[in-house]
């Protein structure tokens, strides 16, 4: 039995319009709820980065080489200000953040060992925050640092200014 | 006197009692008659209990960082079988994950992930991703020094994936850092979005075992000449059911003899000397520690990539090669799996 070769069917006016709205309305309906996606996902999105502010810390005169003062911002995070250098410049101090730059848990001093520890993952730190052990050393991270300013002989941190409510 | 109400209903609902039973009595093969063979049961069974006694939990929790601990101290101390209630959802999450881990075990030993199992090995893989994510969600909500550098360490974890980190960190806390509305996103995971997913995932798990039917085996003491099948109703649900008894009777205990307690307050600026997650997580914790953040994320998800596609890749090995070297690769894994854990485990740091 010969099968009859079929030809392929011409198109026609009425074939492509009904394709066009097809596809026309596959397009609206994504677009409609591909935009309800995107809102929702912006809406999900945090609006906005963490809002920071400088804060007074110390006269530079009062601030010896070689020493260094605790403290805390007011989102609560502890901050060690230290001074290693006496040029009367900014670049004088260091303001190291306690959040360990490995998976952010709080690193604490060690008076015995002079070293920060991270009880989390064994991250250790030297007094200058540089990672000496653990897994922030085999990724070379150090303590985060804080901006500093000096002005007119005062010595200013930027930090953020929220944190949790009690 | 109840012969008109079932008229009423039949004409409602057309469906017989022999109807019925003919959509629920898949044929079994023989070996379910096996305990260890129902290890998929359990988990849908502790799924369950942990739906029920969510919702009773959900009554009285706050999800806030001021209320939650004080919420979940509330129902632990004060509301009436509030312990028992938590307890049973903390003690059925820890069996769940164990059962889960060891019907995945069964599963991959006995090579019932191959074809034409493998979407529903896929699935399963999903289902054991939901199971932990849910399990860290959970604990993520009680806000003591565990829930509050979990969620710290977890959403760093997502910060170390390269390009999508950053934004799934911001997604998941809800900012930068723990803030405020960060507990209402771990709760809705917890409580919505994870259960939701899990129920949509045993719902195709379920289908495509009644569609391929359960993979049989035959052992070398069965009598090859007896019926290689038994039925799905009742025999197989009475099976079921006892364990779910069994299983209740397991949790009632556990509940009442070691029940869910609480850990110190979290305190977002002093992270405790000794910190440790869950025991289903200590591998992970381990493997943290031993190596850097990007790597050990990387190579952690690259592992559980290979788990997701282990039955192509076993199907390309054996074509090559014929053997059973999925087994070994199988045992060294599970050794090395429980060789990181009771390190983690038997260490302070």
């Amino acid at each position: 039995m010969s099968h009859e070769q079929v030809p392929p069917s011409e198109p026609t006016r009425r074939g492509f319009l009904g394709t066009f709205s097809n596809v026309g309305a596959a397009a609206g309906v994504a677009a409609a709820y591909g935009t309800l996606g995107a809102m929702a996902a912006r809406y999900l999105y945090p609006a906005s980065k963490r809002a920071l502010g400088w804060m007074y810390l110390a006269r530079e005169v009062d601030f010896a080489h070689g020493s260094s003062l605790s403290y805390r911002t007011p989102a609560g995070e502890r901050v060690t200000v230290a001074r290693q250098g006496s040029t009367k410049q900014v670049e004088d101090f260091v303001a190291l953040s306690s959040t360990c730059p490995h998976l952010g848990c709080q690193v604490h001093w060690e008076v015995a060992s002079k070293r920060f520890f991270c009880p989390c993952h064994n991250g250790v730190f030297d007094a200058s925050g540089k990672a000496t052990n653990g897994p922030p050393a085999d990724a070379g991270q150090s303590l985060g640092r804080y901006a500093l300013k000096l002005e007119a002989g005062l010595l200013y941190i930027e930090v953020p200014l929220e944190g949790l409510s009690s | 006197m109840f012969a008109p109400v079932g008229r009423w209903f039949a004409e409602r609902v057309p469906i017989g009692g022999q109807q019925l039973l003919e959509l629920t009595n898949e044929p079994v093969p023989n070996h379910l008659k096996r305990w260890w063979w129902c290890l998929g049961g359990t988990p849908a069974y502790l799924f369950v209990v942990q739906i029920l006694t969510g919702i009773l939990l959900a009554f009285y929790y706050e999800p806030a960082p001021q209320t939650a601990y004080d919420s979940v101290r509330y129902i632990t101390e004060e509301a009436s079988f509030g312990w028992f209630l938590r307890g049973l959802h903390k003690w059925a999450a820890t069996l769940m994950v164990a059962a889960v881990v060891l019907h995945q075990m069964r599963v991959y030993f006995t090579g019932a992930y191959r074809k034409p199992r493998e979407i529903n090995w896929m699935i399963g893989m999903c289902l054991l991703v939901c199971t932990l994510l849910v399990g860290f969600t959970g604990y993520s909500l009680v806000y003591e020094q565990l829930s509050f550098w979990g969620a710290t360490v977890g959403a760093n974890i997502a910060d170390n994936v390269p390009v999508l980190g950053p934004f799934a960190k911001r997604m998941l806390l809800a900012g930068d850092v723990y803030n405020d509305r960060t507990l209402s996103r771990f709760f809705i995971l917890h409580a919505a979005i994870l259960p939701v997913a899990m129920l949509v995932l045993i719902g195709l798990h379920l289908t495509l075992i009644r569609l391929q039917g359960v993979t049989e085996f035959q052992f070398a003491d069965e009598d090859r000449t007896k019926p290689r099948f038994f039925n799905f109703f009742p025999d197989h649900l009475l099976s079921e059911l006892t364990i779910g008894l069994v299983l209740m009777i397991v949790l009632s205990v556990l509940a009442t003899v070691l029940p869910a307690s609480m850990g110190p307050r979290a305190d977002p600026f002093t992270t405790p000397e000794v910190i440790k997650p869950e025991w289903f997580f200590y591998v992970a914790f381990r493997w943290l520690k031993l190596f850097s953040g990007t790597f050990a994320v990387l190579s952690m998800g690259l592992i559980v990539f290979l788990m997701f596609l282990w039955p192509f890749i076993d199907a390309r090995m054996r074509k090559h090669r014929p053997s059973e070297a999925s087994v070994w690769i199988g045992i060294v894994a599970t050794l090395t799996i429980i060789a990181l854990t009771v390190w983690e485990a038997a260490v302070a740091h």
